[in-house]
């Protein structure tokens, strides 16, 4: 069971990194000189459904080819807008875009839910262990996940983890 | 016998206010407080062992995170070895660079971001804002409610305040089930007015995320953090579900800021015996660990508490400051009603004003008093002209310019309109072209026709569960004929794909081009240099509506 966990993980971080790499090829970062990136690189930018920048225009959400779904941003979109915020030294607002782009897979009632059991009192230790696992194995959300389990760690030793 | 000169001054304006003698055992002071922590910083192996006299074991939620995540750890023993007023004299000095600054305050603790900002005058601090201020460009945030929540006024309310140059719009709600309502109502009316304004409706954090996503508003304010354990657990948060709830919006493209202020922490009795200033220094840590763009600060909704106590308007200066000094986009608050005194609440607006924040004030009410549901700002549509003609007075540009009748009008009856024929397209309970007419020319939820409220909730209800998103909108308006505001609509949502607008102190022009504290960051050194007004700007901020043309007379 252990193992078959551990193999899952390293199918991940390897599913991971080819993505990652697809998004960014390796010396190819960007900086606030390229920004806004929509200007700049529009053939870069692709929603969550893979249309262009280009593709997303009014007269297609009229006749109806382009939905709701299509107006979602993309791991690596956010990936580049991280790397923007690192050129001008806002090296915790990356992180913060980091993690999100961790969350786009995460349903969202899912994430309404995540929120939730992460206020005072709502949760055991076990019960947030557990979700951090669910972010790193279901959806390859490795910094989230361990930020999750960093939290019960931190409520355990407050006292505010739900009375078992 | 009674002195007639005290029987005159007892019935002044000013006298009706609250005020208190400070306290500081209990945190009833504002700032430079004795019992506030002395700055320091023990730091072994890359991490923080001591922090302001507290050891690790001893560190509560707020101390790990900030220590974890707020400082920048490879400056810090320099930046906290630096004499705090040395640090206070760079802040005012024109020939130290903002990126110079930013060397030391993000490597700074809360206790000596306090102890370097204790050193300043007000004025000093106003010059701290200049230079420290995100965006080069000042801007303002205005209040669009009222207490009917009816959505005509909203959309006409947001038009009209949109011609008057505000370039972001929050909603709320009297009854939270018009959420749906009173957010769509101000995406358009603003958008009506000017293309490109950011929009946001303000309600319970987890309501709040779904609005977002769902595409019903552009960004988000209401996600308060506190500077004690204990006030952040009877806000039902921690630093890390605070931080978990910015990813989530962030991870459906959706700009947002936090909000915290002086106040909250000794209001609720629960400060700690430590100075509101100090707290709120510990709330901006936990935001920028929390890797958030920005905040909103300034005391918020607790103004009335440092504005009871000696120097706390000029604490409230200080908190804006330091938002600057840990490089966040500051919307400065000024957007609450807090004395009775006209010129008291001008003199608490002019450190922000002044010196030009992100957003002076977040926001001002865009409403009279009464239908403003944060609880009455400190400036309103009543105000509007008062505004400006200082703006004029004084040569700044605080945000807003003036306005014709007709203009407002016809944005008004557009605004209204493009309402109307939205919610005919999406099935939605009929708005009268009386309700336009009276919405195209009121002045508060008074000069409005009642409508059906309970058919309204079942309606919006309807449209949350029939899963109607942003995007549903831009069909509606256009189909309904009003083609350019569903073009903005559309291109807000295409802004959520680009992520450019998240990034610190962003704004949209009327191109849909992102302005923000990456491409127009603040560059302030002095005469001349940073923001300044373009002969264009201010001929239309020196016109106002009474100007008298003297070739006429």
């Amino acid at each position: 069971m252990d193992q078959e966990l551990l193999v899952r993980q390293i199918m991940q971080e390897v599913l991971k990194n080819m993505q990652g790499a697809q998004a960014a090829p390796a010396g190819d970062t960007v900086t606030a000189a390229d920004y806004p990136l929509g200007e700049s690189m529009p053939e870069k930018i692709k929603s969550a459904s893979g249309k262009t920048l280009d593709e997303l225009t009014l007269d297609k959400v009229i006749s109806g080819e382009l939905t709701a779904a299509d107006f979602r941003i993309t791991k690596e979109t956010l990936e580049l807008q991280a790397q923007v915020a690192d050129s001008v030294g806002r090296k915790t607002f990356g992180m913060n875009l980091r993690r999100a782009g961790e969350l786009i897979p995460v349903p969202d009632a899912r994430l309404l839910e995540i929120y939730n059991a992460l206020r005072p009192y709502r949760s055991t230790k076990a019960e947030l262990y557990a979700i951090g696992d669910e972010l790193i194995n279901q959806y390859g959300a490795t910094v989230t996940g361990n930020f999750v389990k960093e939290a019960a760690d931190v409520y355990e030793k407050r006292g505010r983890l739900k009375k078992a | 016998m009674r002195s007639k000169r005290f029987e005159v001054l007892d019935q002044r304006p000013v006298n009706q206010d609250g005020y208190v003698k400070e306290w500081p055992e209990v945190g009833l002071i504002a700032m430079n407080s004795p019992f506030d922590p002395e700055p320091s910083i023990k730091i072994v192996d890359g991490k923080v062992v001591e922090m302001d006299g507290k050891k690790r074991e001893d560190f509560d939620m707020l101390d790990v995170f900030i220590a974890d995540y707020a400082i920048n750890l490879e400056d810090a023993e320099e930046a906290m070895a630096t004499d705090s007023l040395q640090i206070a004299r760079m802040l005012c000095d024109i020939n130290v660079t903002r990126d110079e600054v930013l060397k030391y305050t993000l490597a700074i603790t809360p206790a000596k971001l306090v102890d370097v900002v204790g050193n300043l005058s007000v004025l000093e601090a106003m010059m701290g804002i200049t230079k420290m201020r995100a965006r080069k460009q000042p801007a303002n945030q205005c209040h669009v409610t009222n207490v009917k929540d009816n959505m005509v006024q909203i959309a006409a309310d947001a038009a009209e305040a949109a011609v008057r140059g505000f370039a972001e719009m929050e909603t709320t709600v009297g009854i939270v089930r018009y959420a749906p309502f009173n957010a769509l109502a101000i995406m358009v009316g603003a958008n009506v007015g000017r293309p490109g304004i950011l929009t946001q409706c303000a309600v319970e954090e987890a309501t709040e995320l779904d609005l977002g996503m769902r595409g019903y508003t552009a960004y988000a304010e209401t996600v308060s953090v506190y500077g004690t354990e204990d006030v952040f657990m009877d806000g039902d948060d921690t630093p890390w579900s605070k931080a978990f709830l910015a990813s989530c919006y962030a991870s459906r493209g959706v700009k947002m800021r936090f909000t915290s202020g002086t106040g909250s922490e000794v209001q609720m009795g629960m400060a700690e015996g430590k100075s509101m200033l100090y707290l709120e220094a510990r709330c901006l840590g936990v935001t920028r660990g929390a890797g958030v763009q920005g905040t909103q600060n300034g005391s918020v909704s607790c103004v009335g508490v440092p504005a009871a106590v000696p120097g706390g308007i000029r604490a409230i200066a200080c908190e804006n400051l330091i938002a600057g000094m840990l490089d966040l986009e500051n919307a400065s608050s000024n957007d609450q009603t807090f004395t009775h005194s006209d010129l008291r609440r001008v003199a608490r607006s002019m450190p922000q004003f002044i010196p030009g924040t992100d957003y002076i004030c977040s926001g001002y009410s865009a409403t009279p008093n009464y239908d403003n549901m944060f609880a009455g700002s400190n400036w309103d549509a009543e105000d509007y002209e008062d505004w400006c003609t200082i703006q004029r007075d004084l040569r700044v540009d605080a945000g807003l310019q003036p306005a014709s009748e007709e203009e407002v009008v016809a944005a008004r009856s557009k605004a209204a309109k493009a309402i109307q024929a939205i919610f005919a397209e999406l099935g939605l309970p009929e708005i009268t072209d009386a309700e336009v007419e009276a919405a195209t020319y009121a002045n508060g939820s008074k000069d409005m026709p009642d409508r059906n409220v309970v058919e309204d909730l079942k309606a919006a209800e309807d449209m949350l569960a029939r899963g109607v998103t942003g995007v549903d909108f831009v069909k509606a308006l256009y189909k309904g004929g009003f083609e350019d505001v569903a073009n903005s609509i559309f291109q807000i949502q295409k802004a959520k794909v680009v992520g450019d607008y998240l990034h610190t102190a962003s704004m949209l022009d009327s191109d849909f081009h992102v302005i923000s504290a990456v491409n127009s960051c603040n560059d302030y050194h002095g005469p001349m240099t940073g923001y300044q007004i373009s002969p264009e700007r201010w001929e239309k901020m020196s016109n106002i509506r009474k100007a008298v043309d003297p070739a006429t007379l």
